[in-house]
């Protein structure tokens, strides 16, 4: 009884493992296929359009392309659910769902509709493409405007260095060292002052653009340090010359110093306008 | 003899007008890039995007367009560098298109594999989430590209000699109407 009952156990166990091996083989010997034919919206055959197909249960992919006429067939396909994309030059991407029995030769026809272009948006070719040209105007433009930064800011070292020796070079003071000093830095304030200026004015304008926020008011205080930066030389050489002679300045002359605080403060608020966000 | 027509005329008829091609198109849109540099935060808004889509078998196509120079950051001087950084002289528009399943507009956030065209070179950006909402017949969509300078290969712009930081990350807001 016993031995009958181990060869009963034995028999079961070959055909449980006959079964567990003979399922993925034949499986993998399935005579199951795809196959279809591509064609575009208007029915015309799509030849080599991309075919993937992905198996979902293993997410094992292939590849193939249709021929000539726009068909295409994948042999040799494992029994179950599938994903077939379809890709080709011209036409958007469409992804079908496919489930393949064993031994089946399933038939899945894919119609591709056209890519949407700028076109179908209203936007002409003519507005979706710029020109060498007007990039090479904003990168000339952005180019200057870079130098102008830099050189407004190298010229507010010597300004504010200026201002400091503005005190022993005026008032009651003789010193003829702290003039000359004062003289120097206001020389070199004054001309990277007009090197950075040259740079913003000679910037090229874009057309059609409107000015907005910040660089209105960093353009206005220009109308206050442009001027202010011609008249504080002016006045300051006046007031070297009364002050070599041993004379107190007088006049017109008396007016450098203020006017040099106002340009400076004016020319320090432009900076400060396009640094910071108000 | 006439109902059997009539309705053999709608059981052939019913097949081309299950598979017909529906149509989106962009109603509304906001689109708000966010710069930060160390001293100051800065914004461009842009309502300017065109935008459609094109549903065939199930799967729909979208096309968005939106001109680099539409972007308002309220100071044209910061508006015309962001320009010219993003080289829009030569490339003037920016173009997102992407592939969604027609049934994507069922879900309340929908991943969406991004294809975008901008200053000369395109990147894919994979699944992005985009937040849904249907209001009437209006579909309102919200979500967050993060769109960085390297990607683009765009040069990070300076403020006194401090450059932007690389993430630039783009606020999408767009109301879309099916035909």
């Amino acid at each position: 009884m016993l031995l009958k009952a181990g060869k009963i156990g034995v028999a079961l166990s070959m055909i449980l493992l006959l079964l567990s091996i003979s399922i993925p083989v034949r499986a993998q010997n399935s005579n199951s296929s795809l196959s279809g034919a591509i064609t575009g919206a208007d029915g015309t055959a799509v030849p080599n359009a991309k075919i993937s197909i992905k198996n979902l249960a293993t997410d094992q992919s292939t590849e193939t392309q249709t021929d000539s006429s726009g068909h295409y067939t994948i042999p040799n396909l494992v029994p179950g659910d599938y994903e077939l994309g379809v890709s080709a030059e011209g036409y958007s991407t469409n992804f079908v769902k496919v489930s393949i029995a064993a031994g089946a030769n399933k038939t899945a026809d894919v119609t591709l509709a056209g890519v949407l272009s700028l076109q179908d948006l209203g936007i002409s070719s003519a507005q979706a493409q710029g020109t060498a040209q007007d990039q090479a105007r904003l990168d000339k433009r952005s180019h200057m405007l870079k130098l102008h930064q830099r050189l407004g800011l190298i010229a507010a070292v010597p300004l504010i260095a200026t201002v400091a020796t503005s005190f022993g070079a005026g008032g009651r003071s003789t010193s003829t060292s702290d003039r000359y000093l004062h003289l120097a830095l206001g020389s070199a304030t004054g001309d990277l002052y007009f090197m950075s200026a040259y740079f913003a004015i000679r910037a090229p304008s874009i057309p059609g653009t409107q000015r907005r926020g910040q660089i209105r008011v960093h353009r206005a205080l220009a109308w206050i340090h442009g001027p202010g930066m011609i008249l504080t030389p002016i006045l300051g050489a006046i007031a070297f010359d009364q002050k070599s002679k041993g004379e107190k300045v007088h006049g017109i002359a008396s007016a450098h110093g203020a006017v040099a605080i106002v340009t400076a403060a004016a020319y320090g608020a432009a900076i400060l306008s396009v640094s910071f966000k108000f | 003899m006439h109902k059997k027509v009539i309705l053999a005329i709608l059981l052939l008829a019913f097949p081309q007008f299950a598979s017909a091609d529906s149509q989106w198109i962009l109603e509304e849109s906001t689109l708000i890039y966010h710069v930060s540099h160390p001293l100051h935060q800065s914004e461009g808004v842009s309502h300017a995007a065109k935008g459609k889509g094109v549903c065939h078998a199930g799967q729909c196509d979208f096309l968005i367009a939106v001109p680099v120079k539409s972007f308002e950051s309220g100071d044209s001087n910061r508006d015309l560098h962001m320009i010219q950084v993003a080289r829009g002289g030569q490339f003037p528009l920016i173009t997102v298109r992407t592939h969604l399943p027609e049934d994507a507009s069922s879900l309340a956030s929908i991943p969406a594999d991004l294809e975008i065209q901008f200053a000369g070179q395109t990147v894919q950006y994979k699944q992005i989430a985009f937040q849904h909402v249907t209001k009437g017949s209006d579909t309102l969509i919200m979500g967050t590209i993060p769109l960085t300078l390297t990607d683009f290969k765009i040069d990070p712009p300076s403020l006194l000699a401090l450059p932007v930081k690389n993430e630039i990350p783009v606020r999408v807001e767009m109301k879309w109407r099916q035909m």
